[in-house]
């Protein structure tokens, strides 16, 4: 990590890679769905602005596609894995997300105004859950996504209890 | 948060203390009854139409004029019993708008989320020295959450924003000092606007800076919006005297054929930009002066519509200046407040129109807080980057444009790749940020230059970015999340080290413990 800030301590859940991986071969058939769309629409509507190399071999187009987005389908889930990662101490939450992009996030537990427990379709069935986390800003909020529902629920309750309690004190 | 619920307490049993006189329970206000002269003439436009409508088809018998005096009354009345049943009332530690129509609802706005108070003088309502109050909240829901006085006189409507501001700031023991200037409380008695308040004027912008007005480029469209509404009016009422789509066609071949007078309509346009927007500019922002009455920043302009913004001082966060590029070789600048809670604040927490931007650095420092640290440069890979991103677009349509076979759109597309080569420059130089101990700085963008200064206390967070080219650069976004304006401001391609460095100055407490090495 070329930025001067260390890793965060705790992994989220080994079940994320299966979560990203579902969520990837989604976006991967939607996108190659869009694209045969696209061809045939193409194909078929004889435009003579596109050159005729281009609408001869339109086919292609979903092809290429399905072949270059493939590998990703694999690695970004194992990539997000080795990125994601979370940590909560000083009363500071410090989180750090993404892939081919990545995002550190610093939130201190006295500026939090709602801490939210969320479970999509797909985390509820690898138990999974979504920890969210908001103060009055778009750039002081984030979101924990592929913890252990047990460790999401724990974190919430902490934060919630933890910034309560920090808000009292500040009155 | 407002809300409309069913039956609240009776009216004029509420709390006493309204009106900021001390002990005296006040009977709920009205609006003064003078708004019944205005809108009927608000509602002309809309009624004309069928009026002239209903006259034309009933061939102007007497049965059609009577209709038509029956629209007349029956708005005129509407207006009036809309009158009579809404009240407003101070009762305690909130401000109750009650309407009572059909039903009888209440909308309920604590005072302490007040962020605001407009007073707003559109012309009908100078005639008869009436103001409109806008009462801000602070609340996302949009338009329909805030409240609104239509129709109070000029000198009641500028006690009740200093009663409702001064209230929502908690200073209760301050209020006997008001009561006896404030005295009797009806809303039809005209009470003199209390001179107790300490008053100062920052800035009464003199005439001659409208000048300035054009070159920010806005309402330089006024002479084509001038145009399409008047045509848009043709259309709409084109039908009623006969004039139909066969010939406005006749009319545009007409034009089409004699395509001197068309250029000479464009150019005349084109020429009527500068002017017509200048005077438009001169108009919104006519006589424009900041003062700080009480605790709020004061800022108030208009010619026709004479508009007055109270920005509370403590829940004012820091400012923005920006610069278009004409404005910046002219040294000019605009000037914002950055507010907590406060939509839409390019309109509202407008501080300044444009002004020479030393001036306006000198009033932001006086009115809020002074900057007292230079920007830092960010590192030569951002000057690359800015680079790229400028050239990159035009030379991508180039090359496809000359795959596809279209030489001219390729050259064009080249032309516009070598005008990012200043574009990126500039764009680098605008790059800097900043902290001096209190505020900390950001500023970005080159067409539209802005510079961002908030206080240290309102960052609620930190968001560092960093995209796989900006890793492959070594740098990094440092977003400070603030809980006012547009909620994040942002150091665009600071060095890896840098950037985090700076967010760790600003706020120690919260980054030391995660920085590698330290």
């Amino acid at each position: 990590m070329p930025a001067p800030l260390r890793d965060p301590a705790n992994r989220v859940s080994r079940r994320a890679i299966t979560l990203w991986l579902l969520e990837a071969l989604i976006g991967f058939l939607l996108l190659v769905g869009g694209a045969a769309l696209v061809a045939s629409w193409i194909d078929g509507s004889g435009w003579s602005w596109v050159p005729s190399w281009l609408s001869g071999n339109i086919w292609w187009l979903p092809g290429v596609i399905a072949v270059v987005e493939l590998p990703f389908v694999v690695i970004e889930p194992l990539w997000r894995y080795a990125v994601h990662r979370w940590e909560l101490s000083g009363d500071v939450v410090y989180a750090r997300s993404g892939w081919f992009s990545r995002q550190w996030v610093f939130i201190p537990v006295s500026r939090i105004q709602t801490v939210d427990k969320e479970q999509g379709w797909f985390e509820r069935l690898l138990g999974l859950a979504t920890v969210e986390i908001r103060t009055a800003s778009y750039a002081g909020s984030s979101s924990i996504k592929g913890l252990d529902v047990g460790v999401a629920a724990r974190l919430a309750e902490d934060l919630a209890h933890r910034a309560h309690e920090l808000r009292d004190d500040a009155t | 948060m407002t809300e409309d619920s069913g039956a609240p307490a009776e009216p004029g049993a509420g709390p006493p203390g309204v009106w900021g006189s001390g002990a005296v329970a006040v009977a709920p206000s009205r609006l003064s009854p003078l708004v019944l002269l205005i809108d009927p003439v608000r509602m002309l436009p809309s009624l004309l139409l069928p009026l002239v409508g209903v006259l034309f088809v009933g061939g102007f018998s007497p049965s059609s004029f009577f209709w038509a005096m029956l629209a007349i009354v029956g708005s005129v009345g509407y207006a009036a019993v809309r009158w009579a049943t809404f009240t407003f009332q101070i009762v305690g530690d909130r401000l109750e708008l009650t309407r009572s129509l059909v039903s009888r609802s209440v909308r309920t706005i604590p005072l302490e989320r007040i962020r605001g108070v407009d007073v707003t003088t559109p012309p009908l309502h100078r005639l008869f020295n009436l103001a409109v109050i806008r009462i801000d909240t602070g609340a996302s829901g949009g338009a329909k959450q805030e409240g609104e006085l239509d129709g109070v006189p000029l000198p009641e409507a500028e006690r009740l924003r200093h009663i409702l501001l001064r209230r929502s700031q908690d200073a209760r023991h301050e209020e006997h000092a008001e009561t006896a200037g404030a005295g009797s409380a009806s809303s039809g008695a005209r009470t003199p606007t209390s001179t107790a308040v300490d008053e100062r004027v920052y800035v009464r912008v003199p005439w001659y800076w409208l000048l300035y007005g054009p070159l920010s480029g806005a309402f330089l469209l006024t002479p084509f919006a001038l145009l399409g509404g008047a045509i848009g009016l043709a259309f709409q009422w084109g039908s009623e005297f006969g004039l139909s789509e066969r010939v406005a066609i006749t009319v545009g071949e007409w034009l089409w054929n004699r395509p001197i007078l068309l250029v000479l309509a464009g150019l005349l346009l084109v020429m009527a930009m500068p002017v017509a927007g200048g005077v438009m500019y001169a108009v919104f922002n006519w006589n424009f002066t900041l003062r700080r009455r009480g605790s709020s920043l004061v800022a108030e302009r208009g010619l026709v519509t004479r508009r007055s913004v109270a920005l509370e001082h403590r829940r004012i966060r820091g400012y923005e200046i920006a610069q278009g590029l004409l404005e910046r070789r002219a040294r000019v600048a605009r000037l914002w407040a950055i507010v907590t809670g406060l939509g839409d604040s390019r309109t509202r927490g407008q501080l300044l129109p444009v002004v020479p931007r030393d001036f306006a650095m000198k009033v932001a420092a006086e009115a809020i807080g002074p900057l007292d640290a230079g920007l830092r440069p960010h590192p030569p890979q951002a000057r690359q980057r800015r680079l790229f991103r400028a050239v990159a677009p035009g030379v991508a349509v180039a090359v496809a444009a000359v795959l596809l076979g279209w030489p001219w759109i390729g050259v064009l597309a080249l032309v516009v790749a070598a005008l990012g080569v200043p574009l990126g420059l500039d764009r680098y130089r605008s790059l800097g940020h900043a902290y001096d101990g209190a505020r900390l700085s950001v500023r970005s963008g080159s067409l539209p230059r802005s510079q961002a200064v908030v206080e240290r206390r309102a960052v609620v967070g930190w968001t560092v970015r960093q995209t796989w080219f900006q890793r492959r650069s070594g740098v990094l976004t440092v977003i400070a999340g603030v809980g006012a304006g547009s909620g994040g401001y942002a150091a665009i391609d600071t060095g890896e080290d840098q950037g985090v460095r700076f967010a760790a100055e600003v706020t120690p407490e919260w980054l030391a413990p995660f920085i590698a090495g330290s």
